[in-house]
């Protein structure tokens, strides 16, 4: 029953990372929007929207680890 | 002002990095006693199978069998053959000790990361050695030059974005702490991604080890550059009287959580990319030996997963540890100008 239970838990905390997919989104849309109004600014604000990315996708990842206590710690 | 704080860098990473393996230490000791007890750890359903709490029946449930005897169907072959050997994706972390040192209490012994540590230093100082000899190098630069500039380039570009009150002089003085520790994590990162070797940044006893160090090292900067006006940082300009002191202790939580952040940032995208690898992996090698024509072809699917997150997980060790250092520089920044913006901004 505790397999189970720790399947069902891991289950749904995989469900947070809806929110960091949204956040992701948002991110390279502003990125597109900013390239748009002022392309010669491409390079830096690409690094702008990786520095976002990988902030962004900590917060995805924070989930996944709570996943993996949930599975196989606890 | 940077030699406090390389200093207490430097005793606050060997205290925890004493602390990991005298933890690590006794988890090892406890195993052990564990394993002097017969293993009981295996469930028994109603029907008579006998399981290890790691394995789920993906096949028609069958009664205990004798390995040695394999049947035709191969699923329950590899059910057989993994009943006695508990396998979990977490054991890619486990830290074994190659050589146990002890003073009284403390467990100073030689461990798997302690030794992948000394191996990313090699590397680093080989790398940069082969570069720089005979003279630092060709005008025109080479692949592996260039590579070495851009990693050593980084470092006062993104030092100079503490703008404000400091001269060029007084800002560099930060340039080798952070340096070598852009530089650490990035090679510990990428040396996880060859095959069979160890992430010594999967582990949060070491991350959190690092970032703690360097946040308390921020904050004795941050008193010694602004006396106990410091405290000031966490009250912005107009806040009525009353207000104050909730707004202070209100601060000071996002404060604190910069420590703890940075830390289980690193940890916790090193540690999932890995284990999510691993589980991949596992499911493709399963079907790659299962003696089924379907299971065979049907693998590509596992295995071009595998090799994009295995692209994806080269991205994210490069990225971490940019990340982690564009945080700490941002850190310093809050810390020696005290939420002070000025009007001319330098672009990178």
């Amino acid at each position: 029953m505790l397999e189970g239970a720790k399947s069902m838990g891991a289950g749904a905390a995989t469900i947070a990372s809806a929110g960091a997919a949204v956040g992701i989104g948002n991110v390279f849309s502003s990125l597109i929007h900013s390239v748009a109004r002022n392309p010669s600014l491409a390079k830096q604000l690409f690094g702008y929207a990786i520095l976002g990315f990988a902030l962004t996708e900590a917060i995805a990842l924070f989930a996944l680890m709570m996943v993996f206590l949930i599975l196989f710690v606890f | 002002m940077s030699e406090i704080f390389s200093v207490f860098v430097l005793g606050f990473c060997f205290c925890f990095y004493v602390s990991v393996n005298t933890w690590h230490a006794y988890r090892i000791i406890q195993i052990n006693e564990r394993l002097q007890k017969p293993m009981t750890f295996k469930i028994t359903w109603k029907d008579g199978l006998v399981i290890t709490p790691w394995e789920r029946p993906i096949g028609p449930t069958h009664g205990p069998s004798d390995p040695s005897s394999p049947s035709g169907s191969p699923v329950k072959d590899a059910l057989d053959l993994a009943q006695d050997v508990p396998h979990s994706p977490l054991d890619q972390f486990a830290i074994k000790s190659f050589l146990d040192m002890r003073v009284g209490y403390l467990y100073i012994s030689f461990t798997n990361p302690a030794f992948f540590m000394l191996l990313t230093l090699g590397l680093v100082f080989l790398l940069f050695h082969l570069v720089t000899k005979k003279g630092g190098g060709k005008s025109v630069p080479n692949a592996w030059q260039s590579l070495v500039e851009l990693i050593y380039d980084f470092v006062p570009n993104l030092v100079n974005e503490q703008i404000g009150g400091l001269s060029g002089n007084v800002k560099q003085k930060f340039f080798p702490c952070i340096s070598v520790t852009f530089t650490f994590s990035l090679f510990c990162n990428l040396q996880g991604m060859i095959p069979y070797s160890f992430t010594v940044t999967s582990h949060f006893l070491i991350t959190l080890g690092l970032s703690f160090s360097i946040f308390i090292g921020i904050t004795l900067v941050g008193f010694q550059r602004n006396g106990l006006h410091f405290l000031s940082f966490s009250l912005p300009a107009g806040v009525p009287l009353p207000l104050a002191p909730f707004l202070v202790l209100l601060e000071l939580i996002p404060h604190s959580f910069r420590a703890l952040s940075s830390g289980i940032r690193l940890f916790a995208n090193m540690m999932a990319g890995h284990s999510s690898v691993k589980i991949l992996s596992g499911s493709a090698w399963t079907m790659l030996c299962m003696n089924d024509l379907f299971y065979f072809i049907g693998d590509l699917g596992p295995l071009c997963l595998v090799l994009a997150l295995t692209g994806l997980e080269l991205g994210v060790a490069i990225s971490q540890a940019h990340v982690s250092t564009i945080s700490i520089c941002i850190y310093l920044n809050d810390a020696t100008n005290l939420h002070q913006t000025f009007f001319f901004v330098i672009f990178l």
